[in-house]
């Protein structure tokens, strides 16, 4: 769960490290500032879901993976009897 | 391990919106400023995703009477921090309100998106509504340009870890680098504590995932700790807050859903609304949390937050208030996932406790009990508006303190404190075994929930706190960390301990029932305490605990 990479569409721009709030990509070499490195996505369980990696991408290679026990429960049917 | 120094006048600790408006003011002051904060000013804090609604009073919109405003805001959730600020702080707080807004629609935080003063959410239908509908999404990157216009030195990836000077003057702080390894050692005239909301105090809303919360998870408890070490006043620390939200993924923005709450047979919970409402939304959490977990518990089935039956046009509003709440990756997954709120009911629940840890006090003009320090935001207050009117006061209060003389510094005592850190911070990264920070913190989460959680009593608190500092013995000897990263885990959860040891001091010495706190040995709310505040603070090195009347308290 939390972000993932589509590896083969990421430039190694590494606005995603700079920009992460929790530092979920810690540990990328450089921190985002050595152009061609690919982010190391270290801590995912730290990630809050904020979107900034998956909207400020140039790339668009990343998303996020909601995780299985954060999966909306919802009706199909609505409620009041019409 | 490098220690680098910085002097400078004003030092805003966090870089949230209440730090940033800070910085912002206090350079516009003339003082020099550096910002420290933990993560990126660009998307840091509770504000970090954005915000979409902002409490304030509008002369054009509300007329003359800031006091109907405020009346009407006190029946809602800001009602406990209206009333603990007390009448003289909260007129100041709403009549400045309508400046912040205008400063912020004029530096491009689009404060009036929809051509006009849109108030809509978190009102009652037909009473004044208090919430400026605004598109926040991009604040913290305006805020951030506004900060580096200004000259302010933003120093991002830095968490301060304590301050310097005595209860007579702060004189600086000390902060670790998140991600190499480094001390800074901070001089400043003057210091503004804004360091956001607690998280990781209280199992959350799914204790099984730590992450999955209302807000980021490295907001901590330092801030409130380290001011309460140099002598400032902490108020009320051991009352509860609790939120409502959707289930599974969770998100705050409660004031963002346009629909009714509703039991599973379709009738609505409250008795505000009974179809969808744009311009109020249903105030029910507001009024009555306990709703939620009751029709939960007992079996009766889920409660749905119910957008049936609106239009597209209400669809497209509503979405675009979850985007600029922070909720903008769940708006994707709805869309990823084909629900619709126009014809799915969403099952909400209450979260799990959501502990406040306690509130810095300050007065109106931002000030803490201690002579340069300065506190805003989360840690002092509540909400954005909150935020950022105050810390907009504390930046040009921490200003004027640091033109005019302040405490001296004193060498021989921040030396020692320094080396007592870089010893602290050696011992866990050299450490070869031991506890991680992920143990240390749940276990801190369960006794939290267990002795001082929603129902509890003198002996449940004392057996609890009697846990707490033999968990807290290990905790404090015996923490390892791997990396920067771990470290800084690790220094959250030392001070997470030290906040959760004053819960418990605190929830034993209120001989009451109050809000979300029960007490089974004193069931009632005691009267004689209405109009007053707990403070809690260091003196000698040990916690006193005193009551307090709030200025001019109804």
């Amino acid at each position: 769960m939390g972000p993932q990479i589509d590896y083969d569409k990421c430039n190694g721009c590494g606005i995603c490290v700079e920009l992460c709030p929790t530092d979920v990509f810690f540990g990328t070499k450089g921190f985002g500032k050595t152009k061609g490195e690919k982010p190391v996505i270290s801590y995912p369980d730290f990630c809050w879901h904020c979107n900034w990696c998956v909207k400020e991408c140039p790339e668009d290679a990343v998303f996020l993976q909601i995780a299985l026990s954060m999966q909306i429960a919802y009706s199909e049917r609505p409620l009041l009897k019409t | 391990m490098e220690i680098k120094k910085v002097e400078t006048e004003v030092l805003c600790v966090g870089g949230g919106i209440a730090a940033l408006m800070g910085a912002i003011r206090a350079a516009e002051c003339g003082a020099r400023v550096v910002v420290a904060d933990k993560g990126n000013t660009l998307t840091s804090g509770a504000g970090g995703a954005g915000n979409d609604h902002f409490l304030c009073y509008i002369p054009e919109v509300h007329g003359d009477d800031v006091g109907h405003v405020i009346r009407s805001a006190l029946n809602g959730q800001m009602g406990g921090i209206i009333r603990t600020f007390g009448p003289t702080q909260a007129v100041k707080w709403f009549k400045k309100s309508f400046d912040i807004v205008k400063l912020w629609d004029e530096w491009g935080i689009p404060m009036k998106p929809y051509g006009e003063w849109r108030f809509a959410g978190h009102a009652f239908p037909g009473q004044t509504r208090t919430m400026l509908k605004y598109h926040g999404k991009y604040q913290k990157k305006v805020l951030t340009r506004e900060a580096h216009r200004r000259g302010v030195n933003i120093m991002n990836r830095t968490m301060v870890i304590d301050l310097l000077g005595d209860e007579n003057g702060v004189t600086g702080a000390v902060a670790v680098d998140t991600r190499e390894n480094r001390l800074t050692e901070f001089r400043a005239k003057s210091v503004i504590m804004a360091t956001g909301l607690i998280r990781r105090l209280y199992p959350g809303p799914a204790p099984m995932v730590m992450n999955n919360d209302t807000h980021p998870l490295n907001l901590t408890a330092e801030g409130r700790v380290m001011a309460y070490r140099l002598g400032a006043k902490l108020f009320n620390i051991d009352m509860l807050v609790r939120q409502i939200a959707i289930k599974g993924f969770v998100r705050a923005g409660q004031g963002s859903w346009v629909g009714v709450y509703r039991a599973p047979d379709g009738k609505p919970l409250g008795k505000y609304v009974s179809k969808p409402n744009v311009d109020t939304g249903d105030i029910l959490p507001e009024v009555d949390n306990k709703v939620f977990t009751d029709t939960l518990e007992s079996g009766k089935g889920p409660v749905y937050m119910d957008c049936t039956g609106i239009s597209d046009e209400v669809l497209e509003f509503m979405k675009t208030g979850l985007t600029h709440e922070g909720c903008e990756a769940l708006v994707d997954y709805f869309q990823k996932e084909g629900i619709n709120p126009q014809k799915h009911p969403l099952e909400f629940k209450s979260l799990g406790l959501v502990g406040a840890g306690g509130l810095i006090w300050h007065d109106e003009n931002a000030a803490t009990s201690v002579r340069g320090l300065y506190s805003a935001g989360d840690c002092a207050g509540r909400g954005i508006s909150c935020a950022a009117t105050f810390g907009w006061y504390a930046g040009e209060n921490a200003a004027q303190y640091s033109k005019d003389d302040s405490a001296s510094i004193n060498e021989t005592d921040s030396q020692s404190k320094v080396e007592e850190k870089r010893e602290l911070i050696e011992g866990i990264l050299k450490r070869k075994s031991g506890y991680d920070w992920k143990d240390a913190n749940i276990a801190l989460l369960q006794t939290m929930e267990e002795y001082a959680g929603l129902v509890t009593s003198a002996d449940m608190l004392d057996a609890g706190l009697k846990h707490l500092k033999r968990l807290k013995a290990k905790v404090d000897s015996s923490l390892v960390a791997t990396n920067q990263w771990e470290l800084t885990r690790c220094l959250e959860v030392i001070d997470l301990y030290n906040m959760a040891e004053l819960i418990f001091l605190a929830a034993l010495d209120r001989k009451e029932s109050r809000g979300f706190r029960q007490r089974i040995d004193y069931p009632y709310s005691d009267p004689l305490l209405l109009g007053k505040m707990q403070i809690t603070r260091q003196v000698g090195g040990k916690p006193v605990i005193e009551w307090s009347r709030v200025p001019h308290a109804l």
